[in-house]
């Protein structure tokens, strides 16, 4: 229990602008000038509020919560494709981002070039991927298929390729987002036995999943997300059932008795004056 | 950023590789479709220039080629450059690296281009003079410096586009009126006093005059001339460096 944080998020706060009626060139920036009807609405939306959460080396942690509770969100902040409004972040070892398995495909060049771009992608050098090739091809059963364009591929093709560069990386800490549904029943099976295998090396890994079953069998902790806000951390089943609850309680309209008060209002519009800022209040 | 960049040097070079394969792959005579354009401008400026309008300047091809070759570097990575973060959104939303080098591929993407067709060009060069100009030594340091400088223009142009779409179609309108206020098919000498002023405050008049200089006449620029090219470079790697710093952080909420 004592073990170092591997990532560590302190107060976290996520903005987001929601441009209505978005200005975006410099013809429609003239054009609002003159006619303030033109003129583009913004919104702010809170996509997280105080979010703050501890993940221990070698721990697996699952992140669940209904649609837009900020999960994606905070996985993108951890893989830092996204900054934080207010708060930190602290991540300790390399990230593998595997939001999304098979970003970055080039549909023109072949399995092998791929591979090699997509490992440069993700920070290997050059010379690792030339070592960890072979195994990359063989995980991925595309032996017959690697000198062939991508854009010949059948999507479950395109994915094992995918996870297969993205199991080598051999991370520090592991972000996944959903991403074991891919290939066939066989080639998920031997996704999760790699799951298993990063969490009997002593691997951190990040899981969100709305597959509640999953969630309990692979993670150690679970963290509830609801509107941006962290409603409760604990061991699978303490916190599953709440996530039950809760998604009974929306079905029936109530859930509001359930989350208590809020931090603040989620989406303010932006008149001309400035606007209280919620995250203010924060500690 | 210059650290990070190269801690990333082998993906900056799998995007460049990427590129020139995407490219090239398919078309059996490969680069050399590249250097159509570059001819087609070569031989439709010569007939309209050296013998419709008639200017007189020895050998005009010559004098034509050792401008219009890094004007096109400059010209090509300018436009491609406003497209390059938007093409690569999805990589950008997923994956971290550094943001820069998106335009910094683009820039090396098109400075390659530059070197192959120098190399295609060189012997005609020297066909036509007879004698390599030891001159000619100092093309490196000025390729340097205009790279450096492109550098900046990429930079600020790939962030900018983020913002305002449009800033595509103004910069390949900018660029039209920027290649008549450089002396690329009429010697600097030429022009008359009352536009001197005009094609002074362009960066690309000191950088074109300079490779005319080494290329096409075979003298060493002024020191002056160097400064000039340093001061531009200089300020627009700052210049760039600052605004893509500037909207770095929010661009993935803008793509």
């Amino acid at each position: 229990m004592t073990s170092p944080a591997a990532i560590e998020v302190r107060g976290v706060w996520k903005r987001f602008i929601l441009r209505h009626n978005r200005v975006e060139t410099l013809k429609d920036r003239v054009l609002a000038a003159l006619d303030p009807r033109r003129r583009e609405r913004r919104e702010w939306f809170w996509a997280l509020q105080d979010v703050s959460l501890e993940v221990r080396q070698g721990e697996t942690l699952g992140l669940i919560g209904p649609n837009g509770s900020g999960k994606s969100t905070l996985l993108r902040l951890i893989a830092r494709t996204l900054f934080p409004t207010r708060g930190e972040i602290a991540v300790r070892g390399r990230v593998s981002p595997m939001l999304e398995v098979g970003v970055g495909f080039h549909l023109e060049l072949t399995g092998q070039e791929n591979v090699y771009l997509n490992g440069s992608l993700l920070g290997l050098p050059r010379r690792e991927i030339e070592r960890l090739y072979p195994s990359i091809v063989a995980f991925a059963e595309l032996e017959d298929f690697i000198d062939v364009p991508v854009k010949n591929y059948s999507s479950g093709m395109q994915a094992r390729l995918g996870f297969a560069v993205a199991a080598h990386l051999n991370p520090d800490v592991l972000v996944i987002d959903e991403g074991l549904s891919v290939g066939d029943e066989a080639f998920q099976r031997k996704c999760q036995e790699r799951m298993a295998a990063f969490r009997a090396e002593g691997k951190t890994i990040m899981f969100v999943s709305h597959n509640l079953r999953a969630v309990a069998a692979l993670c150690d902790r679970v963290c509830l997300l609801v509107r941006g806000r962290v409603v409760a951390v604990g061991t699978p089943s303490e916190v599953i059932p709440r996530y039950e609850a809760l998604s009974a309680a929306a079905r029936r309209g109530v859930a509001e008795r359930i989350l208590g008060p809020e931090l603040g209002p989620r989406r303010r519009r932006l008149a001309g004056e400035r606007q209280a800022d919620p995250a203010a209040r924060a500690p | 950023m210059l650290t990070d960049l190269w801690r990333y040097r082998d993906l900056v070079a799998s995007l460049v590789a990427t590129e020139l394969k995407v490219k090239y792959r398919g078309s059996a005579l490969g680069f050399l479709w590249s250097l159509l354009s570059p001819l087609a401008l070569i031989v439709i400026y010569t007939v309209a220039f050296r013998y419709i309008a008639r200017i007189e300047i020895d050998r005009f091809s010559l004098f034509l080629v050792s401008g219009i070759l890094p004007w096109a570097f400059f010209a090509n990575s300018a436009t491609s450059s406003t497209q390059s973060l938007m093409t690569n959104a999805s990589l950008l939303k997923k994956v971290y690296f550094p943001r820069a080098i998106i335009p910094a591929s683009t820039v090396l993407f098109q400075f390659v281009q530059l070197v192959l067709a120098l190399a295609v060009f060189l012997p005609f060069v020297l066909a036509i003079r007879g004698a390599v100009p030891w001159s000619l030594a100092l093309y490196p340091v000025v390729l340097t410096l205009q790279v450096v400088f492109v550098v900046g223009v990429a930079l600020a142009l790939s962030v900018l586009t983020v913002v305002f779409r449009d800033l595509r179609h103004l910069t390949e309108v900018g660029l039209t009126m920027l290649f008549w206020l450089t002396p690329i098919v009429y010697p600097l000498s030429m022009v008359p006093d009352t536009l001197r002023t005009l094609f002074a405050l362009n960066p690309m008049t000191a950088f074109v005059s300079a490779y005319q200089e080494i290329a096409y006449w075979g003298r060493v620029p002024p020191a002056g001339a160097f400064a000039a090219m340093a001061a531009w470079a200089a300020t627009s790697l700052a210049a760039g460096g600052l605004i893509f710093q500037w909207r770095a952080p929010s661009l993935v909420e803008d793509l």
